[in-house]
């Protein structure tokens, strides 16, 4: 699954991401992350057998943990199915389906957005 | 051989057989093209792309005291109102007066706004006249409450168009869309077999006055669009690259927002996606086997858009079959590409037009013109100064260094020369890196002592042939302050500074 990790000034400095790997059985892959010394926040796919204790885990540490479905959020009333995002997408989540309708694959979209600041309308948001 | 007005009694019957131009293709596949030219009787194009030559007329009608309008805006996108007192044109592409929203709201917005019956800020200024005594004027004003709003479009519905890719470093921001470096992806824009005037290739039923599909409602053709071309190179009679273009006229009051819609070309500018659709009679066998072109036999040429030039170079022809499969080889590499114009809207146009027809709610049209099908060339325009060429800079002598040469060395020939930039070659003078004064200060500050370790290996570079316009353009993208100029071989033939080019300038200007 795939959630945003959010930290505030107090956490900061503790090595909780390193802990959570040494104590629980899981896959952890950083997708985007942005954290200065004021707080941030990390875009991560958490797998494996003790995920969720992990979640709690971090939780308990004071790390805000917000699991998400989607990645990104096309708003199909702006999308004019053009396609000008579906090359620019750098792991082929974005396709274009047989009745040409654009598909948004939110299991492989790593939220890099590119496609958000390439679309013509503005038609696909970051769900943050 | 059919003639329109019989069609048209087909129509009005409610017997008249109205297919797609996708639809034609696959019919034609598997009958003698006599037999489909027989029970065939119109076929319905459609196209669903950005198309930046495109606009709005509006009389706005008169206040009380009157005003002359001179600087008009409509949500802050100025409208050209040089005409009479309260007519003005807003262009699609026009950008918004206001600097913080840019080209993010421009004409093309406005347009659609419009459309969608939303309320808009008229602000309109005058110099004042003695019939026309008011200077300022604000209003607001919907689609519903002026008198006319006629969509005007110099040119639409291209013939063809380009494919785009980028040869490169540097991601590019461009009207055919985002290019990503090293030949990344490739954008291409027109509808293929789909397309109106690529199922219609020598204009032979399409012309002045034709009744036409236009963003959801009828409009005409009133002529040829500007750069209308008939010369270029064809494959099964269809050009492969940019050619014929239309000039279009609808009532923006009639249109549906579903085929109308503003958007930005991220980077380069407001645009408007427009929705056109043409009925093409099927009067005879030749103009049937036109129709049924399909996607596998219409060409296209992707061009290396990474050359800002009047010609960019051909990097490979290719045709839409191809393009639509979503992957393209370029250079022995798998490219994923982009179509910008909606094949899923292309679609549905042509099928509302076809809609109509069966219904018997459009008649089709007889041209009072047909448009020039050759003999239409598109002219340059030759700029009174040529632009001064990376060539024309004053020679210097070439000052280089190599990578294994000691930092103190490197900073003695900067001194020396009195230069802040260093191309590092290797020994066959071929560039490997650059290092500037603040490298090797960094180096000192840091205790490196090998060249190798402080240049930097990615370098932005400069051609001889290149115009300076782009160079200076480049300093100012990537934040750099010199670039080594290398021929072909990728050897170094001196370096071309900010200084060098502000020389320049201000030599023309003293001149």
């Amino acid at each position: 699954m795939k959630a945003w990790l959010r930290f505030s000034t107090s956490i900061v400095n503790k090595s909780v991401i390193s802990d959570i790997m040494k104590l629980f059985d899981i896959d952890f892959n950083i997708l985007k992350a942005d954290i200065t010394p004021r707080g941030g926040k990390m875009l991560v796919e958490i797998d494996g057998p003790q995920a969720s204790e992990s979640i709690s885990y971090m939780e308990d540490k004071g790390i805000e943990v917000t699991p998400i479905l989607k990645v990104v959020k096309k708003d199909t009333d702006k999308c004019l199915e053009c396609g000008a995002c579906v090359s620019l997408c750098p792991v082929e989540a974005i396709s274009i389906l047989d009745d040409w309708d654009i598909d948004i694959d939110n299991q492989k979209c790593i939220g890099c957005g590119f496609c958000i600041s390439s679309c013509p309308t503005q038609a696909i948001a970051l769900m943050e | 051989m059919k003639t329109i007005e019989e069609i048209n009694q087909k129509i009005k019957n409610g017997d008249a057989v109205v297919v797609t131009a996708a639809e034609m293709t696959l019919i034609a596949k598997d009958k003698d093209i006599k037999t489909v030219a027989e029970e065939i009787d119109v076929v319905t194009t459609g196209t669903f792309g950005a198309m930046c030559s495109s606009g709005v007329f509006f009389n706005f009608g008169h206040s009380d005291p009157p005003i002359k309008m001179n600087k008009t805006y409509l949500n802050g996108v100025e409208a050209y109102s040089g005409l009479a007192a309260v007519d003005a044109y807003l262009g699609a592409t026009q950008p918004n007066h206001d600097l913080d929203i840019g080209l993010d709201y421009g004409g093309a917005h406005v347009i659609e706004d419009l459309v969608r019956g939303k309320e808009i800020n008229l602000m309109t200024e005058a110099y004042g006249t003695d019939c026309y005594p008011l200077k300022k004027i604000k209003a607001p004003i919907t689609l519903e409450n002026i008198n006319q709003a006629t969509m005007v479009n110099p040119r639409n519905c291209y013939q063809n168009y380009a494919a785009a890719t980028n040869s490169t470093q540097e991601t590019l921001y461009t009207y055919l869309g985002t290019l990503l470096p090293n030949y990344g992806n490739v954008t291409y824009s027109s509808a293929g077999e789909l397309s109106p005037l690529l199922n219609d290739p020598y204009f032979q039923t399409i012309g002045i006055g034709t009744r036409i599909f236009l963003c959801g409602s009828a409009g005409y053709i009133i002529g040829e669009g500007t750069q209308h071309f008939t010369e270029a190179e064809r494959h099964h009679g269809v050009p492969i690259t940019p050619s014929g273009t239309l000039m279009l006229k609808g009532d923006l009051k009639k249109m549906d927002s579903d085929f109308v819609r503003g958007a930005t070309m991220p980077s380069y500018g407001p645009t408007l996606f427009v929705g056109a659709g043409i009925p093409i009679p099927i009067l005879n066998e030749d103009i049937a086997l036109r129709t049924s072109i399909s996607d596998e036999d219409i060409g296209c040429k992707i061009f290396d858009y990474g050359v800002p030039r009047r010609t960019r170079p051909v990097i490979k022809e290719t045709n839409y079959q191809e393009l639509k499969s979503g992957k393209i080889e370029i250079n022995g590499r798998e490219v994923p590409t982009s179509p910008l114009s909606s094949y899923k809207r292309a679609v549905k146009v042509a099928e509302e037009l076809k809609k109509w027809i069966q219904k018997g709610e459009f008649l089709l049209s007889n041209p009072v013109d047909l448009l020039p099908n050759k003999g239409q060339l598109v002219k340059p325009l030759n700029i009174i100064k040529p632009p001064k060429m990376v060539c024309d800079i004053e020679r210097k002598p070439v000052i280089i260094t190599h990578p294994t040469d000691p930092v103190k060395e490197v900073a003695k020939k900067l001194v020396d020369n009195d230069i802040n930039h260093l191309p590092v070659v290797d020994k066959n003078g071929k560039l490997k890196g650059i290092v500037t004064s603040w490298d090797i200060a960094d180096a000192v500050a840091r205790g490196k002592t090998k060249l190798e370790e402080v240049m930097t290996k990615k370098v932005i570079i400069a051609r001889e042939d290149e115009p300076v316009d782009i160079i200076a353009r480049r300093i100012d993208k990537n934040d750099i302050s010199g670039l080594p100029i290398i021929d072909k071989d990728n050897k170094v033939k001196g370096m071309i500074t900010a200084e060098d080019i502000s020389r320049l300038i201000g030599k023309k200007n003293n001149k």
